[in-house]
């Protein structure tokens, strides 16, 4: 019982870790080789990794995509240890989120792929900007990351600090603690009393029953001459 | 359309954010005003720790920290405010 409690929860922080390491942004660090838009029949599989229409247009069952590439720095460690060489290909598509999920409320893709357009370089004369995004890349499903924003940056080996994840946990653990003590609470003044009374009631009628019973039971007694 | 739905997914969870905290807050006032009597009448009869718990707990509805609860509502907008001005 312990063991299957034990591995319940083992899975439940698994999930919720990869929901996160899917939804929340990261940056990375890359030089833009170029951008594409080409036409995404989505599987069953992949659907959900992609989002919506933009959210002026309606949705069909097939759609075009933009995409942008870029050569990166390799990250590792969730994006905590960035690799020195820029020499990682990296497809992002760029698409609306629009207002339901993830909360990224993005509906600027065109400019964005504007704006990737204008940064577009060459290795001998490279420009570095820092792209944030969310999401995975994996090429068995045909899924890619979706970029949210694109800033220019001098230093192609500066520090990125993700002030907005740190925020979120720090909000997240405020969250989760305030449940706590919010459920520590109802149990200490709504639940236990109810229970304690229930209890109580439950003895009474318990010791109710016994008493019948060794009075039942004397009356046995009494008729077999004891 | 897609706005609209998240508005009314927005509301719903706010509103049952409310009625948990602003419910929550009164146990811990109570509670408080409790742990307030019991500090300073060693017992005391019952009629008047009654009332003096009730009448606390007349001054916290019609209190400040009551109303600040509100901010459940407001938070989540600005929030969302933010974030699209940042992203787009």
């Amino acid at each position: 019982m312990q063991k299957l409690k034990t591995g319940v929860r083992v899975i439940v922080i698994l999930f919720a870790g990869m929901f996160l390491h899917y939804v929340l942004p990261q940056h990375d660090i890359a030089r833009i080789t170029g951008t594409e838009v080409i036409r995404q029949d989505f599987s069953s599989v992949n659907r959900i990794f992609f989002a919506q229409a933009e959210s002026g247009n309606v949705d069909g069952a097939t759609r075009d995509v933009q995409f942008i590439s870029v050569m990166r720095r390799p990250t590792y460690l969730f994006g905590l240890i960035r690799g020195a060489e820029a020499n990682d290909v990296m497809i992002y598509r760029n698409e609306d989120t629009g207002w339901i999920w993830p909360p990224y409320f993005k509906f600027d893709s065109r400019d964005l792929q504007g704006e990737a357009q204008e940064n577009t370089s060459t290795a001998e004369a490279p420009k570095w900007v820092s792209i944030t995004h969310y999401g995975w890349r994996n090429r068995f499903f045909t899924v890619f990351p979706n970029a949210i924003s694109i800033k220019r940056i001098d230093d192609p080996n500066m520090t990125i600090i993700p002030w907005f994840n740190i925020m979120f946990f720090i909000a997240l653990m405020a969250g989760i603690l305030f449940l706590r003590a919010v459920w520590l609470q109802f149990r200490e003044r709504a639940l236990d009393p109810t229970l304690d009374k229930v209890g109580d009631e439950w003895d009474r009628v318990e010791a109710g029953v016994a008493e019948r019973q060794s009075r039942l039971k004397r009356w046995f007694g009494s008729l077999r001459g004891k | 359309m897609k706005f609209l739905y998240m508005l009314v997914v927005w509301f719903v969870i706010t509103t049952l954010l409310y009625f948990m905290i602003s419910v929550y807050s009164r146990s811990v006032r109570r509670e408080k005003l409790e742990k307030q009597w019991a500090e300073d009448h060693q017992g005391g009869d019952s009629d008047a720790r009654t009332a003096y718990i009730e009448n606390g707990m007349v001054e916290y509805e019609h209190g400040f920290r009551k109303k600040l609860i509100v901010l459940v509502y407001v938070v989540p907008v600005v929030l969302v405010t933010a974030i699209l001005y940042l992203t787009n």
